[in-house]
């Protein structure tokens, strides 16, 4: 029988439809990548991208938008909202807007076109996580700016138009709905049981360990008890924190190497499995809040959004997270 | 002094005869293409100065045209020219000089024609 599940933090259902459940070979994969060619974020091309706004790995001496480099944030070409100009809110009748200001950025996470995010070494991989945090710190100047979302498309499907492997933030002047209802979800909790939610469900799915996918002394991976997403995982760290800013080199370094093995372990199960992942972290300009912890979601690609789901606001998931866990665990890297 | 070059590249016949028009008028030799494959051919047999590339088109879109264009010629400058502006969420478009929406109004492409060819 089919099986209603509540997120505990969003109160969001979800149906595990176990009688649709699928072994990971069963997922298909539309692998469908654009043919090469060109690439605007390769080393060589770097006059094809605006000029960038923070660089790890220059080499010393060398000049800013040059070729030798580790790590590149750009601002979209295209972006969609814009850095220049007020916000100029208006209201019409009941209605409210504001003119589209905003940053749109690109970290460039590799110089390598076939790097693979999955696959990048430590190294490499935790310039991301840095980047991630120096480019919220500096947008957090920008007293225009609610929130910063930061996040990547893997594939094609997933949304991802070019394969070099690069991931965005997005600086808004309002907090997103997803961000409000967890920060809501988490304090109602909070003012109920003086525990943080999240850190409640890191102790709870530890002592279970039915839904825990990897650990390590600063972080764990854990399908979450009601999934969106076959395979969906939440990389949360142990310690209680609300601001991803605050991270030190120590715990990026701990979020790099638990980050790596469950994109390896997920890669393993379903190999080029298209996914997204989002930072969700406090808004900015807040103190650290003790009802919200910092954390990363990981959903693949695998199933679509169609009139049920666009209606009910329910996501139909044919896979029990525990079964997906076990597949993650038991999975050789 | 032999004229610049333009490879206009697009699948509508109706676009085809007035950008024609248009840029021979402005003293421009120009060669059509109606697909990725056929333009990619005449790229390489007619070496142009600029190329006007429509996105939308059956079998190779523009933009892995564009793509396979600038592997070839880097320097070459490519417009990209589309009646819609959602391609521009496709990071493949960054390797165009310009990305310009179709109008009636032809003045912003021909500047950008202008700004690239003009000695």
């Amino acid at each position: 029988m089919p099986e209603l599940r509540k997120d505990p933090i969003l109160g969001r259902w979800i149906i595990i439809a176990k009688e649709r459940s699928k072994r990971p070979t069963d997922f298909v994969i539309d692998d469908a990548r654009t043919k090469g060619g060109f690439c605007p974020l390769c080393p060589g091309n770097e006059k094809t991208t605006p000029g960038e706004v923070l660089v790890y790995g220059r080499e010393p001496g060398m000049p800013p938008n040059s070729s030798s480099w580790k790590l590149r944030v750009v601002p979209n070409k295209y972006p969609a909202l814009v850095i220049e100009g007020e916000l100029d809110k208006q209201a019409e009748g009941l209605y409210d807007r504001m003119n589209g200001i905003g940053a749109h950025e690109v970290v460039i996470e590799s110089p390598n076109h076939n790097d693979r995010f999955s696959d990048l070494p430590h190294e490499q991989m935790i310039l991301t996580f840095r980047a991630f945090r120096d480019r919220i710190r500096d947008l957090a100047k920008d007293s225009r700016f609610r929130y910063v979302m930061v996040f990547k498309n893997h594939g094609r499907a997933a949304g991802a138009s070019l394969e070099h492997s690069h991931s965005q933030l997005v600086a808004l002047p309002i907090l997103p709905r997803m961000v409000t209802s967890e920060l809501d979800g988490s304090l109602k909790y909070f003012r109920y049981k003086d525990r943080c939610v999240f850190c409640d469900i890191i102790h709870q799915e530890i002592q279970q360990n039915v839904r825990l996918v990897c650990e390590n002394s600063l972080f764990v991976t854990l399908a979450p008890f009601a999934p969106r997403s076959p395979f969906e995982m939440w990389i949360m760290p142990r310690r209680h924190s609300s601001s991803y800013v605050a991270i030190d080199e120590e715990t990026l370094a701990g979020l790099t190497d638990i980050f790596s093995e469950s994109l390896r372990r997920l890669d393993a199960c379903i190999p080029n499995v298209p996914y997204n992942f989002v930072l969700h972290t406090q808004p900015l300009g807040s103190e650290l809040l003790e009802h919200y912890h910092w954390h990363f979601e990981i959903v693949p690609k695998l199933t679509s959004i169609a009139g049920f789901e666009w209606g009910s606001g329910f996501y139909i998931n044919p896979m029990p997270p525990e079964e997906a866990c076990r597949y993650l665990r038991e999975v050789e890297l | 002094m032999d004229k610049k070059r333009i490879l206009l590249v697009d699948d509508e016949d109706g676009i085809q005869l007035l950008y024609r028009e248009e840029f021979e008028d402005e003293g421009f030799a120009v060669d059509s293409a109606y697909n990725g494959e056929e333009a990619l051919e005449k790229f390489r047999e007619r070496q142009p100065d600029l190329v006007i590339l429509d996105i939308n088109m059956p079998g190779m879109n523009g933009i892995e045209v564009l793509r396979q264009m600038k592997e070839i010629n880097p320097d070459l400058p490519v417009i990209l020219s589309s009646a819609y502006q959602e391609y521009k969420q496709d990071f493949g478009t960054w390797a165009s000089e310009e990305y310009i929406v179709k109008s009636a109004n032809l003045d912003e492409l021909k500047a950008a024609v202008h700004k690239y060819l003009d000695d």
